[in-house]
């Protein structure tokens, strides 16, 4: 947990306390990360992995905390990076599970199991690094399977894009909160 | 027994009809034990309110007023450690009206008050108080706060791990887990500091029947190399590892099973941390010193368990995992992962790291398992499905002697001794009206 130990992931990615209306990013910023997280969601609905693992920077953090029904006076309510997650990736991490996706024998993606990911409330926030913004927006996740089986998941997300040498944008952290201490679902084959 | 007899009248399956759905010297078991409400209700009375069940690991209620909820069945339960540093399991349901007096899931509290009509229990269980205290005792003939305390269970650990049972009949824990212990400390004694759960806990619900995630972990070495090819795939490069089915061995004790080899380190190289494998190689020689030399092979070897009836764990890749039933075909698995407290915080960090991307929802592993375990369970609610017996016959002439393990012990990889012994406890238990009717030292 390398960058952990400097950093809470979290605290990273939070909002800063003030301003609470930070300056308006420029629109044509704010439409190409919408295009962006619009086309990465594409890329999950249609199984592009590959394309989909190369929208990351190199030292991507992709994190979806387990979350806990702990009381309001509880100061440990986290979410935390030292608890159990559903995901605390890094790159390498990330194409494990890329190669179990894409692996004939994973039975479980055959009959192909059927994933919509709907994006929405897109926020941008400049940060004090050029060309690196942070990014706000909920989901909501369908997936169908086999015959009559489905599962929602819903949740938020907040991320931290970057420019690459050439321009482009790439994430390079996502923390992703859903709404579910138990995870309604037999498992989670399926990146958020 | 007394307790049964004063519930609802409900047409209790004769244990004449449940030794027909069980065959153990054929093998073949009726898919009718996975799907039948009746069923379901017995083993609610006569395995979950009768059997020592795993509540908790003492590091999650470390300090006083440390507390977490959890289900004994389908009971809800506080497992709280009070000021005496006791640790008590608590009916978490109100004397008064039945609601629940704890909603959250961990944390630390000074008492539990009911969310309804205010009353107040301290972290022993006692009734503190509640409001308009003196209208109950100006209307209540005979009212004592004393007689209207949380119900507790009886409690007992073992190396770490907490118990509870509701039932005042049942045996000591020892007694309980019997030569199974032999084989828990390959998981809870390799150090003298102790084991200890990671923070958190990670849950889910898989729409199957308790006892067949169960069994799959008792001993059904069988299914790794063929449902988890694509996990092994992806976490080692190659398949499962292909073992001699001569080398490797399943033993069980009351119900309790594990199978497993001496390749040391075979489970936990799926975690894809290869410094895990060299702490445990590393360790040998001092696991060695403290369990013999057989069970230092053993520590991180490939294999399953299962202590019955819902407490799983993977030697070595350190996964602990209850499946707690809700309703003869809904599961709600919990998992944590354990470590050795004395271990390195990097150690710990990879297999908090290596545990989620292997044996958790999102796992490379777990993944595959939900799909078969619910298709398992929903197939037998067809009328025909349910007249084929289900064969659990591999290895019904295995069993040996063997100087060191304990407990009945079978050779050969591919085989059903644990699942058979699982499912014969699970009857011995549905049969019996109390304690006094189970057989021992099955």
């Amino acid at each position: 947990m390398s960058q952990a130990a400097e950093t809470n992931p979290a605290d990273m990615i939070r909002s800063p306390k003030a301003p609470q209306f930070p300056a308006l990013p420029d629109r044509d910023l704010v439409f190409e990360v919408e295009q962006f997280l619009y086309r990465e969601a594409r890329l999950l609905d249609e199984e592009r992995y590959e394309e989909w693992l190369g929208l990351m920077t190199e030292d991507i953090h992709y994190w979806m905390p387990g979350m806990q029904a702990r009381y309001r006076d509880d100061a440990s309510a986290g979410p935390l990076i030292e608890r159990m997650a559903f995901y605390d990736d890094d790159l390498l991490n990330l194409r494990r599970r890329v190669t179990r996706f894409m692996h004939a024998t994973a039975w479980a993606e055959d009959p192909p199991t059927r994933a919509v990911h709907i994006i929405n409330n897109i926020e941008v926030e400049l940060t004090e690094a050029e060309g690196e913004y942070r990014v706000y927006s909920t989901f909501v996740n369908c997936r169908g399977r086999n015959e009559s089986e489905e599962s929602w998941l819903a949740g938020r997300r907040t991320d931290l894009l970057r420019r690459d040498a050439g321009g482009a944008l790439r994430l390079a952290r996502r923390m992703i909160c859903i709404t579910q201490t138990v995870l309604l679902a037999k498992n989670l084959n399926v990146f958020l | 027994m007394s307790a049964e007899c004063q519930d609802e009248a409900w047409a209790r399956p004769s244990a004449q009809s449940l030794r027909e759905l069980v065959d153990l010297e054929a093998g073949r078991i009726s898919p009718r034990i996975f799907w039948d409400e009746s069923i379901y209700r017995l083993e609610l009375e006569r395995i979950f309110a009768r059997c020592w069940i795993f509540v908790a690991h003492e590091s999650q209620v470390k300090l006083p007023g440390d507390f977490l909820t959890t289900t004994i069945g389908e009971d809800g339960v506080i497992v709280a450690r009070g000021a005496d540093d006791q640790v008590r399991v608590l009916l978490n349901a109100c004397p008064h009206r039945g609601n629940r007096v704890c909603f959250a899931e961990a944390g630390n509290a000074r008492r539990f008050t009911c969310n309804y009509h205010g009353w107040s229990f301290g972290r022993d269980g006692a009734l503190l108080g509640m409001p308009a205290e003196e209208v109950y005792e100006q209307t209540c003939p005979g009212f004592d706060k004393s007689e209207l305390g949380l119900v507790q269970a009886r409690v007992a650990s073992y190396k770490g791990l907490i118990f509870a049972t509701f039932d005042p009949g049942a045996p000591s824990l020892d007694d309980f887990l019997g030569d199974y212990r032999w084989y828990l400390d390959v998981l809870l004694d390799t150090d003298e500091g102790g084991t200890e759960f990671l923070p958190g806990n990670i849950k889910s619900v898989i729409d199957c029947n308790w006892k067949v995630p169960a069994e799959n972990f008792v001993g059904d070495s069988l299914h790794a190399q063929w449902t988890h090819n694509s996990g092994a795939v992806a976490m080692l490069g190659t398949g499962v590892g292909k073992a001699k089915q001569d080398s490797v061995y399943q033993a069980n004790a009351n119900g309790h099973g594990m199978q497993f080899g001496f390749d040391m380190v075979g489970n936990a190289m799926t975690l894809g941390e290869p410094e895990v494998v060299q702490y445990i190689r590393e360790r040998e020689a001092l696991v060695a010193e403290r369990l013999g030399k057989l069970r230092s092979r053993m520590v991180g070897a490939m294999g399953s368990a299962t202590l019955f009836p819902t407490f799983s764990f993977l030697a070595g890749l350190n996964t602990v995992r209850t499946w707690n039933p809700r309703g003869p075909h809904r599961t709600e698995l919990h998992t944590w992962v354990i470590v050795n407290r004395d271990a390195p915080s990097s150690i710990k960090e990879k297999y908090r790291r290596g545990v989620m991307r292997t044996f958790s929802p999102s796992g490379t592993l777990e993944m595959d398992d939900g799909e078969n375990w619910e298709n398992v369970t929903r197939t037998a609610a067809g009328v025909v499905a349910r007249r084929q017996k289900l064969h659990y016959a591999l290895g019904l002439r295995s069993q040996v002697q063997h100087e060191e393990l304990p407990g009945n012990v079978h050779q050969r990889k591919f085989n059903d001794s644990n699942q058979r012994a699982f499912f014969g406890r699970w009857l011995d238990l549905l049969a019996a009206e109390d304690w006094s009717q189970v057989p021992g030292g099955r």
